[in-house]
């Protein structure tokens, strides 16, 4: 039953190569290339086409960290870890939202991942941390903080753009919100 | 407040190694003399990486997103997601219980047809000619001779095979099985009386298992007006019936009723008739109380007794059609009403034996 997916799928080699480069070219291809494999799992598996995007987007984020963190070794295939990641983020989701997770349809070999997926965990509910927490942050500190530290700006170009009178106040301003937000950050 | 502002432009510069190494120095001297610049540099630590991994990811879904938007997820999700028909879906799901229902409904049903099996009439059909002892045939058509010295043809020669047969009109048509003549070489009949006459046969009918023959022999008187009548339609169950015929040189009565509207393995020509009959009363009529044929006797089912089989009545009437009609003097009626009608069985068995026969057949 399963259908051959017959998009092109580039080399293992390929993808971590590029992905340690930082290749955006890479990362389409392999986007674009396992994709079909997991919406065909999730479709099949009481979910949809957004279930599917988050489920893959976020095996894929697995694979990249996993691939980033320098200890990634080729043990299976790419497309079985990344099936086997989303396979089992699929069933966690199912299960938390008590669907029935029995008599899954599978399409491909099975890796076990679960160390790799409670590492991912760990750094998810830092991410959503992060997230709530400058969420929470409020205007202008959110923009100036992301300013600064995520999209790299300096203290000169923010204290132009945001129209402080010198840098100092910049930086005054640029340490009280980070203080809020590592308190935010952190009280969870 | 400046202090703090200053030390945390110094951690970060730390951090991110921007210090110079005699700076670096003097600030980890610094972490290991104040447990709380310390405990800064660590949560500080913690924090940047989390921004960074945030930002990273971030960073990452974007890219995938951008990636994502290229796909043709709807054109995927046709071919590659579960057929829209309910039917397929439930199939593709629940293969494997499917399987095993079809397997136990295969089961049962074995099961069910082999029971039925063994309540199906297993017994082979037999037909109810008689291949005739011979020596004692031929004892006994020499009594007969004896007795009736006046017959004008001695049967010297005893028929090999018997049956019974019953006249379909005056001037000698004579109705029995085809299974009883088939293949013969010459075919007598012999009434009550004893009295042999040469017949030829003039319709034959495997099929239905009928035959017609017609007395050819000079010495032959016409017969009475046929005091039965011919049903052309079917008769119930549990319809009271009976036969004569000549299983042996001498007419013999039977009496039954009609068990079944279809005769051997639902054969809907014939009838099944709980009925005592032997090999030699094939051909013979079947009646009812009130004088109608209803079938002729032509079979019987070997492993129990009582279960006769009978050729239906309206098939009689079809083969009559055959003859042609001109021929048929004072032939039987198929009126409702006859002589028989309200007579006493014992009656009604002496008028009819004088018109069923003894058919002899040489092979």
């Amino acid at each position: 039953m399963s259908n051959k997916l017959s998009s092109s799928v580039p080399t293992d080699r390929e993808v971590v190569l590029g992905i340690l480069n930082n290749s955006e070219e890479a990362l389409n291809k392999l986007y674009t290339g396992y994709f079909p494999m997991v919406l065909q799992f999730i479709l099949n598996n009481n979910g949809d086409e957004d279930d599917a995007k988050d489920v893959y987007q976020e095996g894929i984020i697995v694979l990249y960290n996993k691939i980033k963190s320098g200890n990634f070794e080729l043990t299976s295939k790419l497309k079985t870890f990344i099936y086997s990641v989303c396979r089992r983020i699929w069933l966690k989701k199912l299960s938390q939202n008590s669907r029935k997770t029995k008599d899954v349809s599978d399409f491909d070999d099975i890796i076990s991942v679960e160390v790799d997926l409670e590492e991912h965990e760990e750094k998810d509910q830092r991410f959503e941390k992060m997230q709530s927490a400058l969420l929470n942050l409020g205007e202008p500190c959110k923009t100036i903080i992301q300013d600064f530290y995520i999209n790299n700006l300096s203290m000169q170009d923010i204290c132009e753009k945001f129209g402080y009178t010198n840098t100092d106040n910049a930086k005054t301003q640029k340490y009280k919100c980070l203080q809020r937000l590592k308190k935010l950050f952190f009280q969870h | 407040m400046r202090n703090e502002i200053e030390l945390e432009g110094i951690i970060e510069d730390y951090l991110n190694g921007k210090l110079t190494e005699a700076e670096a120095q003097a600030f980890e001297q610094l972490r290991l003399t104040d447990p709380s610049v310390d405990h800064k540099v660590v949560a500080h630590k913690v924090f940047l990486e989390s921004l960074n991994d945030y930002a990273a990811v971030l960073d990452l879904k974007h890219q995938m997103n951008q990636a994502h938007a290229q796909i043709d997820v709807e054109g995927l999700s046709k071919k590659l997601g579960p057929h829209p028909s309910f039917i397929v879906n439930l199939w593709r799901k629940n293969k494997a219980a499917i399987a095993v229902a079809a397997s136990f409904i295969l089961l049962t049903i074995v099961t069910i047809y082999s029971i039925q099996q063994t309540t199906q009439q297993t017994g082979t059909y037999e037909k109810l000619n008689k291949e005739m002892n011979s020596l004692r045939s031929s004892t006994n058509s020499l009594i007969r001779n004896v007795k009736s010295s006046h017959s004008v043809k001695p049967n010297v020669n005893p028929g090999k095979f018997g049956g019974t047969g019953f006249a379909l009109s005056s001037n000698g048509y004579i109705l029995t099985s085809h299974h009883v003549i088939e293949k013969s070489d010459s075919v007598y009949v012999q009434n009550s009386k004893g009295e042999s006459y040469k017949v030829k046969m003039v319709y034959s009918d495997p099929v239905n298992d009928i035959a017609i023959l017609k007395i050819t022999d000079s010495e032959f008187s016409p017969l009475a007006p046929l005091p039965y009548s011919l049903k052309r339609t079917s008769s119930g169950m549990g319809e009271k019936v009976y036969t004569l015929g000549y299983p042996k040189d001498d007419v013999v009565f039977g009496e039954g009723y009609l068990s079944s509207r279809t005769g051997f393995n639902g054969d809907s020509l014939a009838y099944q008739v709980a009925i005592t009959v032997n090999p030699g009363n094939s051909g013979g009529p079947l009646l009812d109380n009130r004088g109608n044929i209803i079938g002729i006797i032509n079979a019987k089912e070997s492993n129990s007794d009582g279960a006769a089989f009978a050729v239906k009545s309206k098939y009689i009437a079809e083969a009559l059609n055959a003859i042609p009609q001109d021929s048929l003097v004072r032939r039987i009626a198929s009126t409702k009403k006859n002589q028989l009608q309200g007579l006493k069985l014992t009656k009604q068995i002496e008028k009819v034996q004088d018109f069923v026969f003894l058919i002899k057949v040489y092979k």
